[in-house]
Order: structure tokens, then C-alpha cells, then sequence
């Protein structure tokens, strides 16, 4: 054999194999075609994928084959691969060619992903037919739609860092600012006291003159007091460590105590001071000195922006489940851009507005976290600077219940008049054992149920009150806590291990002196419903008598 | 070797045919309306290629290849800075694809791009020579000006001279710049502008 036929021998073989390579392994699908595009090659790929077996495709047309290539439009690569141009169809472009079951896992879509390359076949220069690679690529493309979505939560990720960032900045800048308010607002009326104080020691003053430095040293100190007592609420709250004495109280003798000791303050800027108060309101659940301060900082806030002459407008009625509490002032008002920023810690109008007005900004601060604290909200309301400004707080309303009588809803009218003891529920019908070692608190107890229509049987001892409680079954029981031989404690331990019938359920509140948190939540433990402080207010006492009346003891 | 104006205008109105069919096949894939600026033609010796591009794509540059061989031979390639590469991606692709990174998807649909530019002006040039050209399958590059010239087929013994066309892809308010560059030998070059007169001849007859 000569070298040149060992070489074309060996070429054929090698074309051979590459040929059953193509058919066999490769792992693409390759079709090649005629130059009339009737299927020459169809490899064992292309019938693993498409399910068409290369016996039923050899010879037949490929547009015939496949309409849908004609459909889409992509016979025109065909046709320009006949004409010898190299064609690429893109998968973002195109899909696919030739429609397939996806073979690698869901990716979410409903046809396999291609890459295809289109080629004309030539020789001696002339097209004799074309050669078509198709890739799957449908986990690639899944995988780079992931790659960028996390390229795209990085950033997000990234940039809400950098808000982050911005925010602790500005809150950074917030505090220096607030440290420079402070120090001027505790150097002013130190100012006035050591200077005053100084006069006073020299001893020149006239009596007229020393009355005033009295005055002024008296009226400063208390300023700078109120200035303390804000910074250690605000600390308290930012620590978590304020904590609610949260009882039954009465919201409307609240609003009162403020509005009266707001008075004098509004009285010296002739600001007219309006209360419409509705006396159906009442009670709510909460700390009464919180709930006093909220509305003296929202009214000593009114006072400070509403200019002489002006109007404050206190209302307090129900709506649905809440009590409101409206603050409306004719003062310097909110403009839109700070309206957001009203109850930030810290935050103040505008630098002039405090050279104006001074104090630390820290009142309706202050009023937001109590007022969040009693499961309430705190809104505010202004239709720009100079048209005054509206503060609604709404609290959580504590229902006397359906069973009783309902309080008939008064339409607020003007009215500066505390809550008469006629607006208290009515008792009838009502027996409430009063368990108390001490005769004048019983009496006194006694007194304030009776007035309001209840039968009332007083014990002295927890023995004693054991047996009243089988032979009268009282609807709700009111027991001191302090007692020698057993306490109220050793009482409702006892009662709760009775069966319903025997009086186990029976809805009891706890007087006593001690008012501190500890003691109302070892109290509420203990199977008491209620905590009333001592000494006993009448208003408070007949409406958690109502309000236990309504409600069953349940375990 | 320089191009007459007259060969200058005429080379543009060839490949404005080219670029002109190039719009209308990606319009009808993207669905969106798709422009190629009227091109502007120059001819550089090769060596001066670099020179002449270099501003234009000073960082890496994406270029899509197709080597041509038959009676002319040479290099095809559409050349992109590779801000450009991106945004044309996104662009076509409607921004499913809005990455700052060119990842396969990208650049296969950049090959496409490519294949259907480079693929209108070498088969106008095929017609107008009445010649028959085969072309490699495209091939995507990211590379240095530098490492794209050096990987051009081109005997470097011979002399060899670059078309560069400039233009730009107008979509959706948006411009896209690139650069059609083919290298050719003098022999090619030669044989294309005489083709090119005779055509310029015979249309202004």
C-alpha cells in the first residue's frame, strides 16, 4: 500500500469515527441537512430529546419536520445558511429552535434552552447543505438569573447599609444638637438663680427687690426641674425601665387636674381655654400620672406656641372601643415638612422656633412613648404654619360590660365641671362582700357601694368572709390585702380552689396601700382581678365594682 | 493608502445598505424600533489601528469576530467599549438582563448582534464582487485593544489595512456606539475599491 492511500485510508477512518462521535456521544444535538434541508444527520441526541428516532427524520424535510421553525420565522436562517452565512440564535433572543422537553431539573421553563449555531456546508465553494448545533443551555440561564438577583440583593443590601449609615449619622448629629440645647436651656435659669442669689447675699436689696429675687430664683429652679424630670423620662424610656402603674381610672378627673394647673399659665397670656368633656369617656386602664402628664405636656406645648389672645380646645369623648383626648390649639401650627417629625426624640421645628420658645423638644417625645405605652396612638394634625395645630390621642377604652346598665352617652358639652357622682354606673341589684380588718374603711366602702344601689356585707376576717360567701353569694368581692391572721392573699387562695357554685369564680379586687408595680402584679397573680390603691377613690372603687360584675372569674 | 472622497461616499452608501438590513433584522428580533447611524468610513494601515481606537475603547473592549476567507480574505469585527456591550444587551434583551456584567447570555446575544452586522456587509461586499466568501463561526472577545489586534488573522508579514466604519445603534432613546473594522490584505483591499468605483460608476450614470 503507498503512504498517500495508508494516509487517505486513515483519513477515512478518522472521519469515520469523528462521525460516530457526532452521532453517538455528542453531547449537543447535531443535525445536518441537503441544501433542500431534508435531514441527512440526526444523532442520538436529537432523538433522545426531541423523542423522534433518526429512522423517522433521515430524508425528511426539516420545515416539514418542524412547522413551527416556518411559524417563528426562523426557516429564514435556513435560507441564509444556504447562501453561506454562519448564523447564531441566542437563547435571550430566541428561546430555542426546535421545541424540547427542558432535561435539567425545573427551572421554571416550559421548553429546553438553546444556543444554536447554523452553518452552511460547502464544497468546491459551492453550499451543498447546512449543519445546525443546538446546546441546552436552560440551567445556565437559570443559573445567571440567580447569580443576579443576588447581585441585586447585595446592592439592595448595600444601599440600605448606607441608609443605615445616613441614619445614625443624622441621629449622631440630633444628640450633639441636643447636648447644645441642653446646656443652654439648664444655663438660663442658672443663670437667673446664681445671679439673683449673688444680690441676695450681698445683702443690698430692697424688701421689693428681694420678693423678686425670690420669686425668680423659685420660678427658674422649677423650670430646671421640669427640664430634669424630662431628661430622666426620656432616659427611662430609652432604657425600657418606665414602667406604668396601670390601674382603672378616670380619665376625665385626669384631664381636669391638668387643664387646672394649666390655667393660670393660660390665663396669663389670655389664651381661652375650652374643656368639652364627655362624661361617658371613662374609665380607661392606665398609669393616672402618665396619662396626666401626656395631657399637661400636650397642653403646656399649646399654650407655649399659641400666641396671646388665642384658643385651646380640650375635648374628650368616646368613639367605638377608644377614648379620644383632642388637643387643638389656634397656635404657631406645623408645617408640612416637620409634621413627620413631631414626636422625634430630640427634634425640634427649627432652630429659631426654639431660640423662641425655647425647652428641649422633648414633650411630645415624651407624650408618644406614654401614649404607646397605653396601647394607644398619638396624631397630629396641622394645615401648615400659623393654622394651629390638632393632637388627637386615642386610648384603648375598658368596657363595662353589657350586662350592666349602660351609662347613657352624653353629647360633650362645654363644661369645666369635674364628674359629678352622678355619672357613675349604677350598683342595683349588686351584692358585694367587703373584706377589710379596719371598721372606717369598711364603712366608708360600705357608704360609696350603697349610694350606688349595691347590697353590701362586710367581713372583718378572711374566716368570717369564707362563710359569707356561701351564705350570701355576693357578685363581686373587694378585700383588703394587710390583715393579721390571714391576708387577702391567703382569702382569694382560698376562694379560687372553691367549685364555681361555691363562690371559686366570684370576680375580687385587692385594696391596698402599697402601689408599687411589684405588689399589683403579685396581686393580679394571685387571682385578684383588680388593684385598688389606697386610699380608695369613690369613683374608682364603684367603677371596678361595675366592671368586675360584668365579668366571670375564669382560670 | 487613502480613500478618494468619492470612494469614501460610496464605500458609506454600500455599507448604509448593510447597516440599513442590519436595523430591519434587529427590529424585527427585539421588536423594537432599531437604527444604525449612517456609518462614517476611514481606512488605516493596520499598525495604526490601535491609534486610531484607542480613545474610543480605552478599557477592555468586547468585540465580536468572524474570520472570512475565499477571494478576499481577512477579518470582520463589531467593537464595543464595554459600557456599550452592556447596554446594548440590555437594551435588546428589553433590560431582563440588566447587569453590570457581561454573563454568557450576554455575550451569545452580543454574537448574534455581531453575526447579523458582520454578516450584511461582508455578503453586500460578496454580491458587489460577485464572489463567494466562507465565514468562521463568530467568536466573542473581551480583551485589551492590544490583544484584539495581535489575535487578527492577518500574516503580519504582509501589509494589511483596516475599514473602520463607525456608527451607532439608535434604540429606545438610547445610543449605543461601535465600530465595524475589517482588516483586509492590499490585495483585498484593492480588489474592494475598484469594485466599490465601478459600482460608484455605474450608480451615477
Amino acid at each position: 500500500m503507498s503512504s498517500q492511500a495508508k494516509t487517505s485510508s486513515k483519513e477515512t477512518l478518522l472521519n469515520a469515527a469523528v462521525l460516530h462521535w457526532m452521532h453517538d456521544l455528542a453531547a449537543q444535538g447535531i443535525v445536518t441537512t441537503d441544501s433542500e434541508l431534508n435531514v441527512v444527520e440526526w444523532n442520538h441526541w436529537m432523538e433522545e430529546h426531541t423523542g423522534k428516532r433518526t429512522s423517522e427524520v433521515i430524508g425528511a424535510n426539516l420545515l416539514d419536520l418542524f412547522p413551527e421553525l416556518t411559524q417563528r420565522r426562523l426557516d429564514r436562517h435556513y435560507k441564509w445558511a444556504l447562501e453561506g452565512q454562519v448564523r447564531v440564535l441566542s437563547q435571550a433572543l430566541h428561546g430555542y429552535l426546535i421545541a424540547m422537553p427542558p432535561v435539567s431539573g425545573d427551572h421554571g421553563y416550559a421548553q429546553m434552552q438553546q444556543a444554536v449555531r447554523i452553518s452552511p456546508l460547502t464544497h468546491d465553494d459551492r453550499v451543498i447543505g447546512t449543519l445546525t448545533i443546538i446546546e441546552e443551555v436552560t440551567e445556565r440561564v437559570a443559573r445567571e438569573a440567580e447569580l443576579q438577583a443576588q447581585l441585586e440583593d447585595r446592592s439592595r443590601l448595600l444601599s440600605n447599609e448606607k441608609l443605615a449609615r445616613n441614619e445614625a449619622e443624622r441621629a449622631n448629629r440630633l444628640k450633639d444638637e441636643f447636648l447644645a440645647t441642653i446646656s443652654h436651656e439648664l444655663r438660663n435659669p442658672l443663670n437667673a438663680i446664681l445671679g439673683w442669689a449673688h444680690m441676695m447675699r450681698l445683702g443690698t436689696l430692697t424688701p421689693a427687690n428681694m420678693e423678686r429675687a425670690v420669686d425668680t430664683i423659685y420660678r427658674n429652679a422649677k423650670s430646671q426641674s421640669q427640664l430634669v424630670a424630662d431628661l430622666l423620662d426620656v432616659s427611662r424610656i430609652i432604657s425600657g425601665k418606665l414602667r406604668l402603674d396601670v390601674r382603672t381610672v378616670d380619665l376625665l378627673y385626669i384631664v381636669n387636674a391638668a387643664v387646672d394647673s394649666i390655667r393660670p399659665a393660660a390665663d396669663a397670656k389670655s389664651i381661652r381655654l375650652q374643656t368639652m368633656l364627655d362624661p361617658a369617656a371613662g374609665p380607661i386602664s392606665g398609669d393616672a400620672d402618665r396619662l396626666q402628664q401626656i395631657v399637661w405636656n400636650l397642653l403646656t406645648n399649646a399654650v407655649k406656641f399659641t400666641p396671646k389672645g388665642g384658643r385651646i380646645q380640650v375635648k374628650v369623648h368616646r368613639v367605638d372601643s377608644h377614648v379620644e383626648i383632642v388637643v387643638s390649639d389656634s397656635g404657631v401650627g406645623i408645617s408640612k415638612e416637620f409634621l413627620p417629625y413631631v414626636f422625634d426624640r430630640f427634634r425640634q421645628a427649627d432652630a429659631s422656633t426654639t431660640r423662641i420658645h425655647g425647652g428641649l423638644g422633648l414633650g411630645l417625645s415624651i407624650v408618644h412613648q406614654l401614649v404607646d405605652l397605653h396601647g394607644g396612638t398619638v396624631a397630629v394634625r396641622s394645615e401648615g404654619e400659623g393654622q394651629g395645630a390638632t393632637f388627637t390621642i386615642s386610648l384603648p377604652f375598658v368596657g363595662v360590660t353589657s350586662t350592666q346598665p349602660e351609662i347613657e352617652r352624653v353629647h360633650p358639652t362645654q363644661s369645666d365641671e369635674v364628674i359629678t357622682f352622678d355619672g357613675l354606673p349604677s350598683l342595683q341589684g349588686l351584692k358585694v362582700l367587703v373584706v377589710d380588718d379596719e371598721a372606717d374603711t369598711r364603712e366608708l366602702i360600705r357608704e360609696v357601694l350603697k349610694e350606688c344601689g349595691s347590697e353590701v356585707i362586710t367581713c372583718a376576717s378572711v374566716a368570717e368572709a369564707l362563710v359569707a360567701l356561701e351564705e350570701h353569694k355576693p357578685d363581686v368581692l373587694i378585700s383588703d390585702l394587710g390583715m393579721p391572721e390571714e391576708d387577702g392573699y391567703a382569702l382569694i387562695a382560698k376562694i379560687r380552689e372553691l367549685p364555681r357554685e361555691r363562690g371559686g369564680e366570684i370576680p375580687a379586687a385587692a385594696l391596698t396601700a402599697y402601689a408599687r408595680a411589684e405588689d399589683r402584679m403579685r396581686v393580679l397573680r394571685s387571682g385578684f382581678q383588680f388593684h385598688l390603691p389606697k386610699p380608695v377613690d369613690s369613683a374608682e372603687l364603684v367603677t371596678v365594682v361595675a366592671s368586675l360584675a360584668g365579668r366571670a372569674y375564669k382560670t | 493608502m487613502k480613500l478618494t472622497e468619492r470612494q469614501s461616499d460610496a464605500l458609506s452608501e454600500l455599507i448604509n445598505i448593510a447597516f440599513a438590513r442590519t436595523g430591519a433584522a434587529l427590529s424585527d428580533l427585539t421588536g423594537h424600533r432599531v437604527v444604525l447611524n449612517p456609518p462614517a468610513v476611514a481606512v488605516y494601515r493596520a499598525k495604526e489601528l490601535r491609534g486610531a481606537l484607542a480613545k474610543f475603547v480605552p478599557g477592555d473592549v468586547a468585540s465580536i469576530h468572524q474570520v472570512f476567507a475565499g477571494p478576499i480574505a481577512g477579518d470582520a469585527l463589531l467593537l464595543l467599549n464595554y459600557e456599550g456591550a452592556v447596554h446594548l444587551t440590555d437594551l435588546l434583551t428589553d433590560g431582563h438582563k440588566p447587569s453590570p456584567y457581561l454573563d454568557e447570555s450576554a455575550r451569545e446575544v452580543l454574537t448574534e448582534v455581531g453575526n447579523i452586522l458582520l454578516n450584511a456587509c461582508l455578503g453586500m461586499f460578496g454580491n458587489l464582487l460577485n464572489v463567494h466568501v466562507t465565514f468562521s463561526v463568530p467568536r466573542l472577545h473581551l480583551e485589551t485593544l492590544e490583544e484584539l489586534i495581535a489575535s487578527t488573522t492577518s500574516d503580519k508579514t504582509e501589509l494589511h489595512y483596516a475599514l473602520v466604519v463607525y456608527t451607532a445603534f439608535q434604540i429606545r432613546d438610547s445610543s449605543v456606539k461601535g465600530f465595524l473594522v475589517i482588516v483586509l490584505s492590499v490585495d483585498s483591499l484593492d480588489r474592494l475599491i475598484q469594485e466599490v468605483d465601478a459600482w460608484e460608476a455605474q450608480q451615477s450614470q
